[in-house]
């Protein structure tokens, strides 16, 4: 390695109130290449990574950056040394304009102190077009996609003079094309001999961007290696520690009669004309790129969304589901996407956000009987592994797998016939993911109709007997297992091909 | 009350190295009142005399019944700022219908029923209406004052059946009864916080309103139930004051409670944005507010200072809370 060492942190540790998070992890980094941290959740690289940006001190090792030794101390002395940190959650301010929030904290002033809205204005266009984005730099970021605003995120980093950029899994809200354009981007930033270290759950995208890699696990260093000479199922072998089978998930079950139909259901501007049917012990699933109108399908068939225009049928009867109360009622579930935002109360234990939807089932004469929920809670801790080692703390300081595992045992608690999961493994390390596949087949195999939402076309090729793909709002095309590929889901999901059945 | 001793020790256990952190962070109130209280018995020995303390009880009973029901509505994610005024409100319609029907029970229904029906109306405008809390109470607030006024002419009403000023002014032993009526409250709402399934929610829907919503739970429902329970206590409140002084005035009664309410929940460790906080700690809240103004009354402090006193004591308390 030698001179080309860009950044060499040698044994780092790290605890948080007595738990080692870090356990001396050493990690290296060479000029002008994509470096891939890779890791289960709660393997330490945002640490790791908050080390480098200064946002979290070590308790010992130390950063040698360009041959010399630096302590970041703060973020700002990471920043003074070209360290660009990309996070994860969007930090933009949604009511400024887009150079505003480009340049927020940083603004050019003419020598008057006055803004310079002009000059700002004109490198917004430049940096963003380099994105392959074109937006009026004096539009506000609250009416621009997500992923555009993720692009905006990335922008604000490449605006100043870096040599380093950490990018924490930036293509989450990304579409493909997007994706796309990113990484073009960011080749061309490792050709001007810029340093990216990427942290992704998508051994995909890790394939197709990465020069090497290094695996943390449980806070240490598990190996590295360069990606051309590596197999990735050897990764993700490193990751989890054992060798996770990706395939023999599926089972077909014995499907049997229709219990949900859909009928012409619209909503005006987010979907059209949506006709389907599903069956007990089926797994359904609906796939399509960001902005095909699935999660609104589903938040108006769970009475989240109001306004719409069709007919529900559960098990044969009409049903008006204008609150997600009703559909509980008519024995839908819902496992929401965004589970932060969206699924888990933060300040509530583990326990109550598992009997949240079904407290009447621990009730006596109207008192909560603590006692029962804590029973039932450790039932479903058993079937579902859910790993908490005192059910009454916050459902925070789980980890995404274990507060996804604890969403689900809310809805099986209810006792729902039909359970909708969006985009249900998201931001979960692989080994829960495969737990979750798992239990969506279980439930399936105990007759429970499931829906599986997801971008993802390998994840839903994986678990689901009954394929849809969504197209700006409309279903585009249905496919069979046997018959589904992700090439041909691809096609219908950015309408290349529409309309004819594949469903006999 | 069980299961909060077990959590207790296994977080002790868990934390040990913590565990002075783990304290302060949800009893910081408890400590703050103790400090204060500690500060009191040692500037004026006047000031542990049994009566002297049935004396600052019987002066936070209005407030803390209204801090109970603020509580309620901060915990759900909401404010309130209508009370004071609803207070006065109720009061004057409770005494009109008192004098008109020369029946306490009718008066004091009254009192009630308007106080509830004023926090039902701030439940519908922003439960129904989609109305920020802060907006739609600051209206209810200006409205309320204002029929108030416009019922008493500007002045006081005064009760003309001799029996109403017992509500407040009689003792079951040696304890006053708006000191009971605010004890006895306090634990039902404390029973109904951590015991029902509204308390479950009201925490559920302060901390996450969209992932309660998610959960299929009447979030609208709830947020209508919380403010309906805040103006009923807001009527009971309006029953000690009037009874108190067998008399409300629709200009001055009431004046600035919503601002103590609020000091007390936020002293005792209640989260301004919701889903966090505890009963208990308006409790302590109340009493340190409570213990201060006696304090400063005892050691002759000017009146005109003692809002500085009082400002400085709510803003050293939250500072020195734990926060996220």
């Amino acid at each position: 390695m030698g001179q080309d060492t860009v950044l060499e942190m040698k044994g780092i540790k790290k605890s948080f109130n007595q738990v080692d998070v870090l356990h001396g992890v050493d990690f290296s980094l060479q000029k002008g290449e994509i470096h891939a941290l890779l890791g289960e959740n709660g393997a330490g690289k945002s640490t790791l990574m908050n080390i480098l940006g200064g946002i979290h001190q070590p308790d010992e090792g130390e950063i040698v950056l360009n041959g010399q030794p630096i302590s970041m101390d703060t973020p700002r002395t990471s920043q003074e040394q070209g360290i660009r940190f990309i996070h994860q959650e969007l930090n933009v301010v949604t009511d400024l304009t887009v150079y505003e929030n480009l340049f927020l904290g940083a603004e050019i002033r003419n020598k008057w102190g006055m803004l310079n809205v002009k000059e700002m204005c004109n490198h917004t266009e430049e940096v963003l077009a380099k994105l392959g984005i074109y937006v009026n730099p004096k539009a506000y970021v609250r009416d621009l996609e997500t992923s555009y605003k993720q692009m905006i995120e990335i922008a604000k980093a490449l605006l100043k003079d870096s040599q380093l950029i950490i990018m924490d899994e930036p293509t989450t809200s990304l579409t493909d094309n997007e994706v796309g354009r990113l990484f073009a981007f960011m080749k061309s930033l490792k050709e001007s001999g810029i340093s990216i270290i990427y942290i992704s759950h998508k051994l995909k995208e890790i394939q197709a961007i990465c020069d090497r890699y290094t695996v943390l696990r449980d806070g240490s260093f598990v190996g590295k290696g360069t990606i051309e000479n590596t197999d990735l199922n050897d990764i993700t072998k490193l990751m989890v520690g054992k060798s996770v089978s990706t395939d023999a998930l599926y089972h077909r079950n014995a499907i049997g009669e229709p219990i949900l139909h859909v009928r012409d259901l619209t909503s005006d501007g987010n979907f059209q004309n949506i006709n389907f049917s599903v069956s007990k012990g089926e797994v359904v699933g609906f796939t399509g790129l960001a902005g095909d109108g699935r999660t609104e399908l589903f938040e108006s068939i769970f009475g989240f969304r109001k306004k719409n225009q069709g007919t529900i049928e559960v098990g044969g009867q009409s049903v008006k589901i204008n609150h997600p109360k009703k559909a509980l009622q008519a024995g839908i579930g819902f496992v929401p996407k965004n589970r932060k935002e969206n699924a888990i109360v933060k300040d509530l234990s583990v326990i109550e956000n598992m009997s949240l939807s079904s407290i009447k089932h621990f009730e006596k004469k109207g008192w909560i009987q603590a006692r029962k929920e804590r029973h039932k809670f450790e039932d479903y801790q058993r079937e579902l592994n859910i790993k908490v080692h005192n059910p009454k703390i916050t459902i925070d300081s789980l980890s995404g797998g274990n507060q996804q595992k604890v969403v689900i045992s809310k809805w099986l608690e209810v006792n729902a016939d039909i359970l909708i999961f969006d985009n249900p493994t998201q931001g979960i390390d692989v080994g829960a993911k495969n737990e979750i596949y798992q239990h969506i087949m279980n439930l399936a195999e105990q007759g429970k109709a499931i829906i599986v939402l997801s971008s993802e076309a390998p994840e839903i090729l994986r678990i689901c007997d009954r394929i849809f793909v969504m197209y700006q709002g409309e279903l585009t095309g249905e496919f069979n297992r046997e018959d589904a590929t992700e090439e041909l889901l691809m096609e219908y999901a950015t309408g290349a091909k529409k309309g004819e059945k594949q469903v006999g | 009350m069980a299961n909060i001793r077990t959590r207790t020790n296994e977080d002790r256990t868990l934390w040990k190295g913590i565990n002075l952190n783990w304290i302060w962070s949800e009893y910081s109130v408890l400590i703050a009142f103790i400090i204060i209280f500690a500060v009191a018995t040692i500037m004026n020995d006047r000031f542990l005399h049994f009566q002297n303390q049935m004396n600052i009880l019987m002066q936070v009973s209005t407030i803390g019944v209204i801090a109970l029901g603020m509580t309620l509505v901060m915990l759900s994610g909401g404010i309130d700022l209508s009370v004071g005024s609803v207070l006065a409100m109720a009061g004057v319609f409770s005494i009109l219908s008192l004098n008109a029907s020369e029946s306490i029970l009718v008066g004091v229904l009254t009192a009630l029923a308007v106080g509830a029906l004023a926090g039902f109306i701030n439940g519908l405008l922003v439960a129904k209406g989609k109305i920020a809390s802060f907006i739609a109470t600051l209206g209810m607030m200006a409205g309320a004052r204002s029929i108030a006024l416009y019922l008493a002419d500007g002045g006081s009403q005064a009760a003309e059946v001799g029996g109403f000023m017992y509500i407040s002014n009689s003792a079951l032993g040696a304890i006053d009864t708006p000191i009971i009526i605010f004890l006895f409250l306090t634990l039902i709402i404390y029973i109904v916080m951590q015991k029902t399934r509204f308390g479950r929610y009201v925490y559920a829907l302060g901390s996450n309103e969209k992932a309660t919503l998610l959960s299929a739970i009447r979030v609208d429902r709830i947020k209508i139930g919380v403010y309906t329970l805040c103006g009923l206590l807001v009527g009971v409140a309006a029953l000690i004051e009037t009874s108190r002084l067998n008399s409300i005035s629709s200009s001055s009664s009431g004046n600035l409670y919503e601002l103590d309410a609020i000091a007390a929940v936020i002293i005792g460790g209640t989260r301004m944005t919701g889903g966090k906080g505890k009963v208990i700690g308006t409790f302590f809240g109340v009493l340190l507010l409570g213990v201060l103004n006696n304090m400063m009354n005892l050691m002759n402090i000017s009146p005109h200072l003692q809002g500085l006193v009082k400002g400085l004591i709510i803003i050293i308390a939250v500072l020195f809370q734990k926060r996220d």
